[in-house]
């Protein structure tokens, strides 16, 4: 079977999924698989003979579920259990926000909120807690953002774990996800008056790129006219300490950052307007740097030139890995949009779906 | 002595049991219903009550036309003609 690119595109309303030929020029939608349900995580797990995947299912009425694939997308089954936290915790699972893989070939890591780490080493049918992370020292003085206390983003760096925690800041394993320390040196925060403190801040998302170790961008809370510039970063020494790359950006409020597949300098982020989380002026544009953060360029060819109020939340917004990559992200007011060769041009695919929480690709 | 009580599914949980809409549990009080219900259909049980044991937030308990509320609803006895009922919350508007 010819190659296909797969998109999940996690609603409020559902799991829906897109696919197309390599060409991306015309892309099939179906579902949405539970409907009603809000999606807020997805993962398309390559690793197997067969790619599988996951998405989170998260009911405020009935709890919360994994979803899981063994088709493409075509059918969905519960796994046989989602996380939980042990009867005797005084913790209750509020939603689950992140799905990534484990080191082993089965293995799954999950973040939920309450900010708390799960693993299954059996695709998902079992689940423990990671207490070095989950029963932190930190833990119980974490506390929610808008969006829930949520342990967001994952990312695996060789033996080293990378955790995103709103509002509890970047976590850092480097035995494999036993222990975890606050790794917070230059991460800043605009709503407390110390303002690099160890631990509290508002991450948003992190990036990395394998051809770069110890690269890692991170989108923060910014937006704050006292502490300027704080909302975007970079670190070249594993997570250790942080610099800030916003200058020439319109804001450095945002959600998503995402890295380039073959190039580990060029990285994209979407500034919003502090206040209204929508795009500066109205006008909808993608940012990205060739050099690493150093220079911003802003990419709209395609996009709406007023009047378009767009928010794209932190896992809205990913890019393919073929040869000339394409972007693509969604908004809460349901558009999804394909940001062709790279950025340089944008087209909307689908225009009316539900809020979107989280877009992810992968050719399969 | 526990009574014989009919449980009420709501039709967005009946895949949790097998599609049945009513489930017979032997219980004396609430509290003795859901932890047969933990036992016989941890699913269902899952989808009523968090895992501290709490009733979920968007789920509302009936004993016939009563609506249980209150730390001591688990408490709640149970009679023989009574009907325990699983609804979900009102949502929207």
């Amino acid at each position: 079977m010819a190659e296909r690119l797969i998109l999940c595109i996690g609603t409020k309303k559902g799991l829906f999924i897109a696919e197309s030929t390599k060409t991306r020029r015309k892309f099939e939608l179906r579902g949405p698989f539970r409907p009603g349900v809000g999606v807020y995580s997805a993962l398309i797990d390559q690793r197997g003979a067969k790619p599988t995947i996951f998405a989170s299912s998260c009911c405020p009425f009935f709890g919360m579920k994994i979803l899981r694939s063994t088709d493409l997308g075509q059918t969905f089954k519960e796994t046989k259990s989602a996380p939980a936290f042990p009867k005797d915790d005084g913790r209750a699972l509020a939603n689950i926000w992140s799905l990534e893989p484990g080191s082993g070939k089965r293995d799954l890591l999950c973040g939920v909120e309450p900010a708390s780490l799960f693993r299954s080493n059996d695709g998902g049918n079992s689940w423990e807690l990671v207490p070095g992370i989950s029963n932190h020292e930190h833990a119980r003085q974490w506390h929610p953002g808008n969006g829930g206390l949520c342990m967001h983003t994952i990312v695996r760096e060789g033996n080293r774990v990378h955790l995103g925690i709103s509002t509890g800041g970047h976590y850092l394993s480097e035995d494999g996800g036993k222990t975890f320390n606050a790794s917070n040196n230059g991460v800043s925060a605009g709503f407390v008056p110390d303002p690099y403190p160890e631990f509290g801040q508002c991450v948003h998302k992190i990036a990395t790129h394998p051809d770069a170790p110890g690269r890692l961008y991170m989108q923060n809370h910014g937006g704050w006219e006292d502490r300027p510039g704080i909302g975007v970063l970079r670190s070249d020494d594993h997570g250790h300490t942080w610099r800030s790359i916003a200058a020439g950006l319109p804001s450095d409020f945002g959600f998503p950052i995402v890295v380039h597949p073959h190039d580990p300098d060029t990285v994209y982020v979407v500034p919003l307007d502090p206040a209204t989380r929508t795009c500066p002026d109205n006008r909808p544009a993608v940012w990205r740097s060739r050099n690493g953060g150093d220079k911003w360029q802003r990419l709209s060819k395609g996009f709406p030139k007023k009047e378009s109020y767009f928010t794209i939340l932190r896992d809205a917004m990913t890019i393919d890995h073929l040869k000339s990559p394409s972007l693509y992200f969604g908004t809460t007011t349901g558009q999804l949009w394909i940001g062709r060769e790279s950025g340089d041009q944008w087209d909307c695919l689908f225009d009316s779906l539900p809020p979107i929480n989280c877009v992810k690709v992968a050719v399969v | 002595m526990p009574a014989s009580i009919p449980v009420q599914i709501p039709a967005t949980l009946r895949s949790e049991c097998g599609g049945k809409s009513q489930l017979i549990v032997s219980a004396a009080t609430v509290g003795e219903c859901l932890q047969q219900l933990e036992r016989d259909h941890p699913a269902v049980y899952r989808s009523v009550c968090d895992e501290t044991g709490a009733v979920r937030r968007h789920i509302h308990l009936f004993v016939n036309n009563d609506l249980l509320s209150g730390e001591n609803s688990f408490e709640t006895p149970l009679e023989p003609g009574d009907t325990l009922f699983i609804m979900p919350a009102v949502s929207g508007g």
